[in-house]
């Protein structure tokens, strides 16, 4: 009896500090600051944790490029994820403003100047007024209707890039990009020296790095605002946003501008890794890919995406190259995607803190 | 050539072309219209509907995990004709499984959901029949009887498969019309586009209806499969290749109108046909720009029904 009592007591006095550190961790875990840390952390140690943890078979550990290629894509889904996951509007012709953003940075690097940094700035600026134009005839359609007519879009656009402009794009061999030194100081191909290099690589990773932890930032600043939270309003019901007097146009119009700026930035920075850039970047089946990656992730949350894009780019770049199983790799994610639409809207990151609050419950039932 | 011979070529080509999207999109259309389901799925009854095709009428050396079995070549080898017969039978069958496994469960979800569901299960079949038939392509070997140019008097040669086509999309485009109008099941499904639930309190029992006429669309676009891989060429990309065309007339044309479908259809075939003889590469291209044209003008389609899209 008396033992059984003290025991009891002793676990709610062991309780108490473990509680209290999880308020402290609600509390903190939705701040901006804490994002913002998290995607610093995120950003430093992936790379060697993709690449190089130990104990794991060479043949499933990433290479040095895809690390560089997640960040990129990370940003192209979170761009993405602000129209499907926040507005709620689909669109299947994203590829629009990641390949127009790669095709104007491409140019500019080889034509005018072939700073990285300008490039991309140059690339982004493409992506924006395609983002401001293409609105004003798509702003008119519904669901299907919009998704159907943004792929017709960016499909027009890729097949003006492949054979008319053929002189301008290469077509569809297409086009070598040039990249000098950042600002004429930093080789963005050298290793960096010392432990960091180990844990990054080249100077590249840092400079898609800053992108990629800006964007983030970013995206966050927008869903914490009370701006953001409009955009929510409009994908929860359009009708009664526009009963308290919102101009729902207006608010549709400024997630698209910001979705296309965001994918426009993921879309410059890839002709500058791969000093390539081709017009597959404009076809529909790269909107497909940005959209399971981000459905597959995790709609409407800023981890998700990101989570979706190591999943895919993983099955791409390291399962398709393993012996026998290697072939499934798409058909694997395609029932995957399919398994999360249809019964897990929430996705794999949903997933995950489902599992954890489902076991912090079962803790405050005892 | 003179100007009608070239006329009368133009216009098949244009037809035949339209006749494909059209026995794709009909069904797409209707069950839009009628049941509020998208159905990007519906690409895969095209694609079954060719390699069914192949596999009843030809003997074909498939690569992929079939060469890898040494099933290869497979086939029943029966002749085009009943490959003509025989794949809307199986993929109207088809169909039916579709509407009980993927359609009903999806039917009371948002079209968002729908879009996408169906999206990853054409990308299911795209990248199964990759792996299964391998990743080249196929043709249809016609027979006599379908290939070569025919003869009409006072204006000359014309594709005699391409005429064939045309007439079968007419014949089939026929039947469907008089279902729609002339039958108690069409009726009925009439009336449950109109107001679902007000058809039911009638004492209408609205589902099997329905899932007849998805099976019919179903039936049409394996058909469909058939008379595209016998034009285009048959490989698993053509799913998706014909599938978004066809989405696109059936918006273009107004959702759940056969009468827009058609001229939508008619519409995609004549662009198409024109682009083609100045400016090849931008033929496919052209049905997007029209889309985009005409969607702007008329934000609902040419023909709207109402309900969808608003």
């Amino acid at each position: 009896m008396s033992t059984e009592t003290t025991e009891g007591s002793e676990e709610t006095t062991d309780d108490e500090p473990a509680s209290s550190a999880l308020e402290t961790w609600d509390r903190i875990k939705h701040t901006e600051r804490f994002v913002l840390v998290s995607a610093v952390v995120f950003v430093a140690v992936f790379p060697w944790v993709f690449t190089s943890l130990p104990l794991i078979p060479n043949d499933l550990l990433a290479y040095d490029q895809l690390a560089r290629l997640v960040l990129i894509w990370g940003i192209f889904a979170l761009g993405f994820n602000h129209l499907l996951g926040q507005t709620g509007l689909l669109s299947f012709g994203h590829a629009m403003f990641f390949g127009g953003s790669a095709y104007a940075t491409a140019l500019f690097a080889n034509n005018v100047v072939a700073d990285p940094f300008l490039s991309v700035v140059v690339g982004v600026c493409f992506a924006l007024v395609l983002a401001v134009v293409t609105p004003f005839i798509l702003l008119r359609l519904h669901t299907v209707y919009f998704a159907i007519v943004t792929l017709a879009i960016a499909q027009m656009l890729y097949y003006m890039a492949r054979e008319p402009f053929e002189g301008i794009t290469g077509g569809i061999n297409g086009l070598g990009v040039e990249r000098s030194p950042l600002f004429g100081l930093v080789e963005l191909g050298a290793d960096i020296p010392g432990i960091f290099g180990a844990l990054w690589g080249t100077y590249m990773y840092l400079f898609i790095a800053a992108f990629f932890v800006a964007v983030v930032v970013f995206i966050t600043r927008v869903r914490k605002s009370p701006y953001g939270l409009i955009f929510k309003a409009v994908r929860e019901n359009e009708t009664r946003a526009s009963f308290v007097g919102l101009d729902v146009w207006r608010y549709k119009f400024a997630a698209f501008v910001i979705s296309g700026f965001i994918a426009g930035i993921a879309g410059g920075l890839l002709p500058m890794e791969t000093y390539f850039t081709g017009v597959e970047r404009l076809h529909w089946t790269l909107s497909g890919d940005v959209v399971m990656m981000t459905v597959l992730g995790g709609l409407g949350t800023v981890a998700g995406p990101i989570l979706g894009v190591i999943v895919f780019l993983y099955f791409e770049g390291v399962v398709n190259g393993l012996d026998v199983i290697g072939g499934y790799w798409l058909l694997t994610l395609a029932l995957a995607f399919t398994a999360v639409v249809w019964k897990y809207p929430d996705g794999l990151w949903g997933m995950i803190t489902s599992v954890s609050s489902r076991l912090r419950s079962r803790r405050g039932d005892q | 050539m003179s100007l009608v011979e070239s006329s009368v070529q133009f216009l098949f080509v244009a037809l035949s072309v339209a006749s494909v999207y059209l026995l794709v999109a009909l069904g797409l259309s209707i069950v839009f219209g009628s049941l509020q389901f998208v159905n990007m799925a519906h690409g895969a009854l095209y694609l079954i509907g060719a390699y069914v095709g192949l596999i009843v009428g030809f003997q074909v050396g498939f690569g992929g995990l079939i060469d890898r079995y040494g099933l290869a070549p497979l086939g029943l080898d029966l002749g085009f004709l009943a490959a003509l017969v025989v794949t809307p039978i199986v993929v109207f069958v088809g169909g039916i499984a579709m509407e009980r496994f993927l359609a009903k469960p999806l039917y009371d979800r948002p079209l968002l959901d729908q879009l996408l569901v169906t999206f990853g299960i054409l990308l299911i079949f795209q990248e199964g029949f990759n792996l299964v038939f391998g990743r080249t392509g196929f043709n249809y070997a016609r027979p006599d009887w379908a290939s070569g140019p025919i003869l009409i008097p006072a204006v000359g040669s014309v594709s005699r498969w391409r005429i064939y086509v045309v007439v079968l999309a007419l014949v089939f485009l026929a039947i469907l019309f008089a279902f729609y109008k002339y039958t108690d099941y069409g009726l009925a499904v009439r009336a449950g586009t109109e107001d679902t639930e007000m058809t039911e309190l009638l004492g209408i029992r609205i589902g099997r209806p329905f899932l007849l006429i998805f099976a019919i669309g179903a039936a049409y676009a394996g058909l469909a499969g058939i008379l595209g891989g016998s034009l285009f060429g048959v490989n698993a990309g053509m799913g998706f290749s014909n599938i978004i065309p066809a989405l696109v007339i059936v918006i273009m044309g107004g959702v759940g109108s056969i009468k827009g479908t058609t001229v939508g259809a008619l519409l995609a075939g004549f662009v198409f046909a024109a682009v083609t003889q100045v400016w090849p590469s931008m033929a496919t291209a052209s049905i997007y720009a029209l889309a985009i044209v005409v969607l702007t003008i008329r934000p609902s389609g040419i023909y709207p029904t109402g309900r969808v899209g608003q």
